[in-house]
């Protein structure tokens, strides 16, 4: 009888389990099927290509940002470290250094930035948000500083460098290649990796995991190195794209992430969250920004509709 | 693991190159071919404005709209919330909807490149407002002669104070045309004739401009002008300088908003170098008709511009 | 007021919880509920202060039908549940504490502070409790925010009070207050439920017994006439005559040697040695400073001087991954804040400390870990639907054996247990009592903290006693007794 019932029970959390898991990937195809339905422009190839490059910055600092997420921080600077990061590559690239290297470079930038937004929450005992708080307007003073406030424009790069966040591979933007292929290693870290369960375990109870033998300063170090170092990868895609890099690039990226690692289902409390949500909370930010302008819903209105979104997203996942 | 994934696809990308997989955005050249006639019913119009936050742009666009609706035309317009990249992002969302021609307010000069190349590929002629373009090719650019406006200002202001005043000057946005080009007209005159004691960055911005002139005021009590690089950041300075006491000081303007008449006619504002945008929006919809009727467009199109003050 | 509860059925979804309970409660005593955990004492008493609906049955107070619809009724009309985890606003004064949600106000709408200390003040004095009103909660000790909780109920001029578990995390004195204010209100007429699983308790402070069973009250008694074991039979349905197991006192090398380790305020000095198949328990009044001595060995709590030495080496512990890297396994006293992630799986849980065991350079090997898990699951016998289960959803003693489970997984050599039974029904305590000493024979060594004095004279080899700080004395298993253990817990010779 007992036996029984657990196995009832076990189904029904399933069940539920398999809901919260299909939610937000139930509603991004709902609404791309209304975008379709009201201009059928929208799912033609090209615009979907379309839509995956404009997603790929997002997607990318969201990537970092779950991380961050989960282990119950936050973290505000990825905007800043997007900017800086852009900001010293071009300079580095300007100086003759071959595009790929800087590019790596540029990538280390990005993870020492979010390093040292680690070490300040962890070896400074400084609470997430003011630390990246604080952080977000140092790197921004920083970035202001070294351009002088001017955009860095004609710093070359070659091809190579151009390709980055131009370039097609077999009509494929390559910036949508990145963020696939940054996708599924950070899945495998996330959910195959001793690294990802450890991440979770901070964010489940960090006392707990601390006792476990979790070094949870070293890991949370390196979890906003990551997300660091995923902010200046989509900097470099960025500054790519326009050709240039942009002391103002990436303000207010950071609430574009947070919100779609929340309507991915990852709980702000941490502890809880899945990457693969997050993907998806970035492809329904993106779908509505590009639906809407397909749509010629005007800006202001847009910005309403994105915050509706949210709170349906939030409550949604509350219910279940 | 990651910089290794990186390298390697890199240089897979460098080698696929050479078989023709990979390519650029932009690379496909658009159709060099006649102008299609189109009567004016049968037009869409891509529109892209830096951002709607400020009136300025918000005329402009309004321009645009009405004049093509008075003619049966179809506006879409995106707004780039002053954000490069959103910007961007904007443009190829006009260009997926085939619209026949795109109206662009640049956010950045530099920036805005590949989206114009963008639309050449895609066979979409471009015409810029406002703020040029560095790159790719234009139909055209509309514009007020900033330059000119910013020797009017500093003539104006050489006019009430006299010469070798201390003034002081509010930029806009680093690296905008605007900013370079009414900053270069300024200095033009001032460099000479005034003595210009600071000048700084308030982002085209009316709260900026109102911090940043309560800063100023903090080491310099005796300057007798600013000039705003735009109408907002004079607004801005003008409740910093009566917070101050400061009310004698001559403030100018740029740009022309209702706001900034208004505090003129209030006497509060000294002057404003009006530009038009509803006006740069009509001729550029106009621009449109001519182009799709088979005419010549100038390489560039100046807007008219005026001295506003309460006399 | 007297109460009577008739054939209560209630069932929570398919789960029957109480399956016809009779209980009944005279004005003026104290009634002591006891039953293993899930016997459905909490339930029993959330139907009578208005939380759950019964699905049948009567509830009678003073010989008329009632029930309340919610226990804000249940409160204003006399009966006052005090849960074992109190609902209290830490950075708000004893005062706003006390009137929280029933400030006296005037016409104004104004707080009428005067007042409402004068009706605090004369409660305090009738309970003697000598708390001051502007301290903030959070700076009370556990113990007084209770008293100022019990002073809560009466303001409401509760005639029936209701405490969960009152003494589980009080110091002796202050379990010792808690009674002399138990007596007090007797003496108002006021009638307690108490619901405890200290046998030694009950027998002090009760006039009558009910003990519950699988959601059914099998007997009441009047406390003088009934015996610890009885009780004890009626708890879990059997005889327990074997509830400590034989213990073997074949000891090993030494294996833990801890030297002169001091933390001041909290420990000075403390040196002892722990052998392999040794179970060393650590007794002590609470907030002796036992468990400091045990977190600055496992690192958790930075220590002054000291050195510890694994198998006659030096070792260096300055965080938990150093202890954990040599062997040295530690179980929580909070289990629910420290030792488990309460929103994770028992297979979460498990894994937690043994990644190495079932990984490869980073990677987990799905299969591997679910087979561990399992094997572990399957040893300490988790009552488990299945591994994915949160942990949060097992009974205490479940939770308990998961900590255990986890530790063992990460192949400790050394174990310390700090109050490894708390919050256990017995049933499950026997169960942990044997995997100790299952551990022992296979060469662990155990250190074992317990305020349990039956459970460390009935488990350890060689018990140390704390008292205020330092060791106060060392007893061999044939010397342990409560009176010698007391003796060196309060400073005696």
């Amino acid at each position: 009888m007992e036996t029984k019932n657990a196995a009832v029970t076990r189904k029904k959390e399933r069940r539920s389990e398999l809901y919260r898991k299909l939610g937000p990937l139930i509603a991004l195809i709902v609404l791309m099927l209304i975008v379709t339905v009201l201009n059928v422009n929208f799912i033609r190839p090209a615009n979907l290509l379309n839509l995956l490059r404009q997603v790929s910055v997002n997607a990318l600092i969201a990537f970092g940002m779950t991380f961050v997420i989960i282990t119950g921080g936050i973290d505000l600077s990825v905007g800043s470290t997007l900017a800086l990061s852009s900001a010293l590559t071009a300079g580095i690239i300007a100086i003759g250094v071959p595009p790929v290297l800087a590019i790596v470079s540029g990538l280390l930038i990005g993870a020492f930035l979010g390093m040292i937004n680690g070490l300040l929450i962890t070896k400074g005992n400084v609470a997430p948000f003011i630390g990246t708080l604080a952080t977000m307007t140092i790197y921004r003073g920083l970035t202001l500083v070294y351009t002088e406030g001017n955009p860095i424009t004609g710093f070359g790069g070659g091809f190579a460098f151009q390709f980055f966040g131009r370039g097609y591979l077999f009509g494929i933007p390559f910036p949508v290649i990145i963020t696939t292929a940054a996708f599924i290693i950070l899945f495998v870290i996330l959910h195959k990796m001793t690294f990802g369960r450890k991440t979770f375990a901070i964010g489940g109870n960090e006392q707990a995991a601390y006792i476990a033998g979790i070094k949870s300063d070293r890991v949370k170090t390196m979890v906003y190195a990551i997300s660091g170092m995923m902010s200046a990868l989509a900097g470099l895609i960025l500054t790519s794209r326009l050709n240039s890099a942009q002391p103002t690039a990436g303000t207010a990226y950071e609430l574009d992430a947070i919100a779609a690692v929340v309507i991915g289902g990852t709980s702000l409390a941490g502890g809880k969250g899945r990457i693969v949500g997050t993907l998806i909370g970035a492809l329904i930010i993106g779908t509505l920004n590009n639906g809407l302008n397909l749509l010629g819903v005007s800006s202001f209105y847009q910005q309403v509709v994105r915050g509706v979104v949210i709170i349906i997203a939030v409550l949604l996942d509350r219910k279940k | 693991m990651k910089k290794y994934i990186g390298l390697l696809s890199l240089s897979a990308v460098l080698a696929l190159s050479a078989c023709g997989a990979a390519t650029l955005e932009g690379d496909q050249s658009g159709d060099d071919g006649e102008v299609e006639e189109l009567a004016a019913e049968d037009i869409t119009i891509g529109l892209s404005i830096s951002t709607l936050n400020n009136p300025f742009f918000g005329d402009l666009q309004r321009g645009v709209v009405e004049a093509a609706e008075e003619n049966g035309s179809t506006v879409r317009s995106v707004d780039a919330q002053d954000d490069t990249a959103t910007q961007i992002n904007g443009i190829d969302d006009l260009i997926q909807q085939g619209v026949d021609i795109l109206l662009i307010n640049p956010v950045d000069s530099d920036a805005i490149t590949p989206a114009i190349e963008s639309a050449n590929s895609a066979g979409i002629p471009v015409i810029t407002i406002d703020r040029s373009s560095e790159g790719g090719d234009v139909l055209t650019f509309i514009a007020s002669d900033n330059v000119e406006g910013g020797e009017m200002a500093a003539e104006f202001i050489i006019d009430l104070v006299g010469e070798d005043a201390d003034v002081v000057q509010l930029e806009g946005v680093p690296g905008a045309s605007a900013t370079n080009e009414r900053g270069e007209g300024f200095m033009n005159v001032a460099n000479d004739r005034l003595n210009v004691v600071e000048s700084q960055s308030a982002n085209f911005n009316r709260s900026e401009g109102l911090t940043v002139m309560e800063n100023i005021i903090q080491s310099y009590s005796d300057i007798e002008a600013v000039f705003a690089q735009n109408d907002e950041m004079a607004l801005g300075a003008l409740e910093a300088l009566e917070a101050a006491g400061m009310t004698d000081v001559i403030v100018v303007g740029f740009d022309g908003n209702d706001d900034a008449l208004a505090e003129i006619e209030a006497g509060r504002l000294d002057a404003t170098i009006a530009q038009q945008p509803y006006e740069m929006g009509t001729i550029a919809v106009d621009t449109v008709y001519d182009y799709f009727s088979g005419g010549t467009i100038d390489e560039e199109i100046g807007a008219p511009l005026e001295l506003i003050s309460a006399e | 007021m007297h109460v009577e509860m008739k054939g209560i059925t209630k069932s929570f979804g398919e789960n029957k919880v109480l399956r016809g309970v009779d209980f009944s409660l005279h004005s003026g005593e104290v009634h002591a509920l006891m039953g293993e955990n899930g016997a459905g004492k909490s339930t029993l008493m959330n139907i009578l202060t208005g939380l759950h609906k019964k699905d049948s049955g009567k509830v009678l107070i003073n010989d008329e039908e009632r029930l309340y619809a919610n226990p804000k009724e249940a409160e204003e009309n006399g009966v006052s549940f005090i849960h074992q985890e109190m609902i209290t606003w830490p950075d708000m004064t004893v005062l706003e504490n006390m009137f929280m949600g029933k400030e006296i106000k005037n016409k104004l709408g104004w707080v009428q502070t005067k007042e409402m200390e004068k009706k605090a003040k004369s409660v305090f004095g009738e309970l003697g409790i000598d708390i001051s009103f502007d301290r903030t909660m959070k700076t009370l000790s556990v113990g007084q925010q209770q008293l100022v909780e019990i002073a809560k109920t009466l303001l409401n001029d509760a005639e029936v009070i209701i405490m969960d578990e009152p003494t589980a995390a009080l110091t002796d004195r202050e379990i010792r207050t808690l009674f002399k204010i138990i007596r007090q209100l007797q003496k108002k007429d006021v009638s307690l439920v108490y619901i405890s699983h200290r046998m030694e308790e009950i027998f002090e402070i009760s006039d009558r017994v009910t003990v519950m069973r699988d959601g059914v009250s099998i007997s009441t008694k009047d406390t003088k006439d009934t015996s610890y074991d009885e009780i004890v039979r009626h708890m879990v349905g059997r005889d327990l005559e074997d509830y400590y197991p034989e213990m073997d006192n074949a000891q090993g090398e030494a294996v833990l040697e801890v030297r002169n380790l001091t933390h001041l305020p909290d420990y000075e000095d403390i040196s002892f040695t722990l052998h392999s198949g040794e179970i060393l328990g650590f007794s002590g009044l609470m907030g002796a400073g036992r468990t400091e001595i045990m977190r600055g060995i496992f690192g958790i709590d930075k220590i002054d001087s000291g050195d510890i030495y694994l198998d006659g080496e030096k070792i260096d512990i300055s965080t938990p991954n150093d202890a954990v890297k040599r062997g040295i396994g530690f179980l929580t006293e909070d289990r629910k804040s420290e030792g488990l992630i309460l929103d994770f799986s028992v297979r979460d849980n498990i894994s937690m400390t043994a990644f190495e065991e079932f990984s490869k350079g980073g990677w987990i090997n799905d299969k591997e870990e679910e087979e561990f898990v399992d094997l572990l699951i399957k040893r300490l016998t988790v009552k488990t639907a299945h591994m994915e289960l949160p942990v949060g959803a097992l009974s205490g003693g479940n939770q308990q054996k998961v900590v255990l489970a986890k530790w063992i997984g990460a192949g400790s050599r050394v174990l310390i247990l700090d109050e490894p039974t708390r919050g256990v029904d017995v049933g499950a305590k026997r169960e942990i009592y044997n995997l100790m000493k299952e551990l022992a024979e296979r060469g662990v060594g155990i250190i074992m903290v317990s305020s349990d004095l039956p459970e460390v004279i009935g488990v350890s080899n060689r018990v140390l006693v704390v008292h205020e700080g330092t060791i106060s004395g060392e007893l061999k298993r044939e010397d342990l007794s409560e009176e010698r253990i007391m003796t060196l817990a309060t400073g005696g010779e």
